[in-house]
């Protein structure tokens, strides 16, 4: 058995353990050799449907015995086998946060959902009793609020809620699975710091891709490549510096100040340690001599730059215009009112606000899905990708799926008719599609071929989209949007949850490229650093209107306004802050 | 008021009720036990009688028919209609028909009055401590309840994504063709949804031993004795009515 550093078993270790799911010609993870030492935060990344979560379901056995496969290897849990307990019975040393809590809660009132796992273990009323108070007091829960029904929290609260249910366990590994996909800013930040806040004797495993600013929290990385096997483990500082190309070629998130750390050293400036996060990187420039700062100063200005949208040279037509709009959910009440907006041809414009805040009705309003309450609506019909992809789905699978997207094929469905022939720009040709290869059966498949290539779905044509992974479905779901150019406006609700940083970074160049050929985009995402890539215009939600509409960076650094909407001022714009200092006392 | 009783002898004497009702073939008990559950939504449950008439709409519907069944079909019926006829408290100054139009309402608006004031929550918890229904039962029927609004939003993304595809908003009620539509997509998300739900109970612990701890249960009080003695203090005074004023 290997041992911990302490001389006792480590928290949980997988030993040559490879997972094959029934009727799959490939396993789904592994083979992976891997230990968490007590006491340790261990940040388990790898891309979309790299196997990560299907690895962490081994430790408790939810994999096989609940989620039949084929497991080979072996896997134990403080030394003890994961097979030697039905996973129920895991559950007073492993505790875990799954990624949606909406489909997770069990209890009718948030008392019955953090008392849930301790009544489990037949705990005595007034030791339960304790647990929960010591609980909802750590996540920021009134004792009253014990009472209220979990069906009429917001997503965000849902998540507090089900974080102190897991506080609660009080296990001694902890197991969450990117808890902060479905947050706003503020929301998933709070919950990062108490799910990551050290304690006496507790193991944290956490796979997320929203670290930025908390990864220095983490003692450990352990990367999953996109065959399933580990492909790189260590200090974080280590990692990310000496694996930084291979992630990047894997589409694997890296920390965004190890990324200008290396740019840093490739102009020959060294910043030591190597940052982890904006933060520790205004440091290390600060602590540079005056001379090497001024050097560095335009490298950070471009850096910085790259990452953020540039405006439209002029405004095209209108794409989509609300005029004294009242918007409203389908069959819901009025949650926005008095709401002015327009869209322009080419134009990418975020909208943000905390969880609940209507975006998403804003979103289905603009696209012309909702009728309005009061106020009127002009502009040609919006495509919209909704929060939950799965609802999008038509087909048994995904070839068909892009099919009937495309209009080709034996099932055209009820699509609205293509556009008109029109010039494409970029190419300078008059075409129906951007890589019309002709007509006939074969025409077909290399165009659904095509599309496959290009989302990154290849041979995945014949599974159901229901099997795919959480960015596999993404991925198709916007590709059945975006490839047909039929929509002058697209709404994208959420559209990063559930991407690698290649997803993210594919989206961002799709984003520009549908902007390039004249369509409108509203783009509705708690990604703060992709919203500032994507759109050089951003509407803030709030208390039932629009808070603010201007340019992304001006408002996303008001950092009142920001507060108030319940968002956070992203980092990069510190950053941008400092570049501006450095300028300013230069020209002094 | 009533919201604030446990849930359990109120579930009873709803049962024994709608047992009386179905036994005793009279008009008088009927409009009784309809008086009795609209004014106890109305009185103590602070209803509005608005909605309280609007509740009995679907009974009423119901129950229309077992009125016209009776009328258009007596000849068919002469067996049934002699049979209650015959019952204790059977009556004879008002038509078979009217009877049974009368106890479709009388039970229909003791089942609102339980279901209207008794929280699920309450009710499935106290089953688990009192009546030892299983915690997996239990637990399954948390989650449905969860599931019937995650249901209707799915169910609203759907429609929307689909109207999307055909270029104009979605109609406020779907026509036959779309709702068939919805259904297999809905089901499969509610086994998909299910599943989760379970491998998140397991992954916390249910089953994981033979018994559990429940907090929160509801505890019986002085009011519930207090309610339970009205109660059957009303049934005997309806009885009592009908035996007096009906046959």
């Amino acid at each position: 058995m290997v041992t911990g550093s302490t001389g006792m078993a480590p928290a949980a270790e997988w030993r040559d353990v490879a997972v094959r799911y029934p009727y799959a010609e490939a396993d789904a993870v592994g083979p992976v050799t891997l230990d968490v030492r007590r006491g340790e935060v261990l940040l388990l990344l790898g891309s979309s449907g790299a196997g990560k979560s299907t690895l962490l379901a081994t430790l408790t056995g939810l994999v096989p015995q609940t989620m039949p496969a084929d497991v080979s290897g072996e896997v134990r849990v403080f030394g003890e086998a994961a097979a030697s307990r039905r996973p129920a019975q895991w559950s007073t040393t492993v505790a875990r946060l799954f990624q949606n809590a909406e489909e997770t809660l069990c209890g009718m009132t948030i008392g019955d959902e953090v008392a849930f796992a301790l009544e489990n273990r037949a705990l005595p009323v007034a030791e339960i009793e304790a647990r929960m108070a010591a609980a909802m007091q750590a996540v920021g829960l009134e004792p009253q609020e014990r009472g209220r029904r979990t069906m009429a929290l917001s997503g965000g609260e849902k998540q507090i809620v089900a974080l102190a249910a897991l506080l609660a366990q009080d296990a001694a590994l902890v197991v969450v699975d990117e808890p902060t996909a479905h947050l706003a800013p503020a929301a998933a930040a709070r919950l990062s710091e108490l799910v990551l806040a050290r304690k006496e004797g507790r193991s944290v495993i956490v796979v997320d891709h929203r670290l930025d600013g908390l990864v220095g929290s983490v003692d450990r990385v352990a990367v999953i490549d996109g065959d399933g096997r580990l492909m790189a483990e260590g200090d974080p500082r280590t990692v990310f510096v000496t694996h930084r190309e291979a992630l990047a070629a894997q589409g694997i998130w890296r920390p965004v100040a190890t990324e200008l750390s290396a740019e840093l050293a490739a102009a020959g400036m060294m910043l030591e340690p190597t940052p982890l996060d904006i933060g520790e990187a205004i440091r290390g420039l600060e602590g540079l001599a005056p001379d090497r700062r001024a050097a560095a100063r335009p490298q950070v200005a471009r850096f910085v730059s790259e990452r953020l949208a540039q405006p439209a040279q002029d405004h095209g037509a209108v794409a989509a215009r609300l005029e004294g709009a009242a918007c409203a959910p389908f069959l819901g009440p009025v949650v926005l009112e008095n709401i002015d907006l327009v869209l322009h041809t080419g134009e990418a414009v975020a909208i943000l606000g905390a969880n609940g805040a209507g975006k998403s009705t804003l979103g289905a309003s603009l696209a012309g899905l909702l009728r309005l309450k009061a106020g009127r609506r002009d502009g040609g019909p919006g495509g919209m990708a909704f929060q939950n992809p799965e609802g999008q789905f038509v087909a048994g699978s995904v070839g068909e799926e892009i099919a009937a997207a495309l209009g080709i094929g034996a099932r055209g469905y009820d699509l609205p008719p293509p556009p008109p022939p029109c010039k494409a720009w970029w190419r300078g040709r008059t075409t129906t599609h951007r890589d019309d290869p002709g007509h006939g059966a074969e025409a077909d498949a290399a165009r659904i071929a095509a599309v496959l290539r290009a989302w990154r779905l290849d041979g995945l044509a014949a599974r159901h989209p229901f099997e795919l992974s959480q960015g596999q479905k993404r991925r198709l779901a916007l590709a059945c949007l975006v490839e047909p150019a039929r929509f002058p406006l697209l709404v994208l609700d959420e559209p990063t949850a559930g991407l690698d940083a290649a997803g993210v970074e594919g989206l961002s160049r799709v984003a520009q490229s549908l902007r390039g050929r004249g369509t409108a985009l509203a783009i509705i995402t708690h990604e703060l650093d992709f919203a500032l890539a994507t759109c050089p215009r951003a509407v803030i939600v709030g208390e039932g209107r629009i808070l603010a509409d201007g340019p992304c960076p001006a408002l996303l650094a008001d950092r009142d306004l920001m507060r108030r909407a319940g968002l956070e001022t992203p980092a990069l714009l510190d950053l941008a802050a400092w570049v501006e200092a450095i300028a300013a006392v230069a020209a002094c | 008021m009533l919201s604030a009783l446990h849930p359990l002898p109120k579930l009873v004497l709803c049962l024994a009720w709608i047992a009386a009702s179905i036994l005793v073939f009279d008009a008088v008990f009927q409009v009784a036990t309809i008086l009795v559950a609209a004014l106890a939504l109305v009185l103590a449950e602070r209803r509005s009688p608005l909605l309280v008439l609007a509740l009995m709409v679907p009974f009423a519907l119901f129950g229309f028919g077992f009125l016209t069944t009776s009328v258009l079909f007596r000849q068919e019926s002469d067996f049934a209609l002699k049979m209650s006829s015959e019952t204790p408290f059977g009556g004879a100054a008002l038509s078979a028909g009217i009877v049974l139009f009368l106890r479709a309402i009388a039970c229909g608006m003791v089942s609102a009055l339980f279901a209207l004031t008794t929280d699920p929550g309450r009710l499935i918890k106290a089953l688990m401590l009192s009546w030892r229904l299983p915690a997996s039962i239990g637990y399954a029927l948390f989650s449905a309840l969860h599931l019937v609004p995650d249901l209707a939003a799915e169910a609203r993304q759907m429609r929307l994504a689909r109207a999307m595809r055909r270029g104009r908003p979605p109609r406020r009620i779907p026509g036959p063709g779309e709702a068939a539509s919805l259904v297999v997509p809905l089901l499969a998300y509610a086994i998909r949804r299910a599943s989760r739900s379970a491998i998140a109970m397991e992954a916390r612990g249910l089953g994981a031993r033979p018994h559990r701890t429940v907090t929160g249960a509801p505890v019986m009080g002085r009011r519930d004795a207090v309610f339970v003695v009205a109660a059957v203090v009303l049934i005997g005074a309806s009885l009592a009515a009908a035996a007096a004023w009906g046959g």
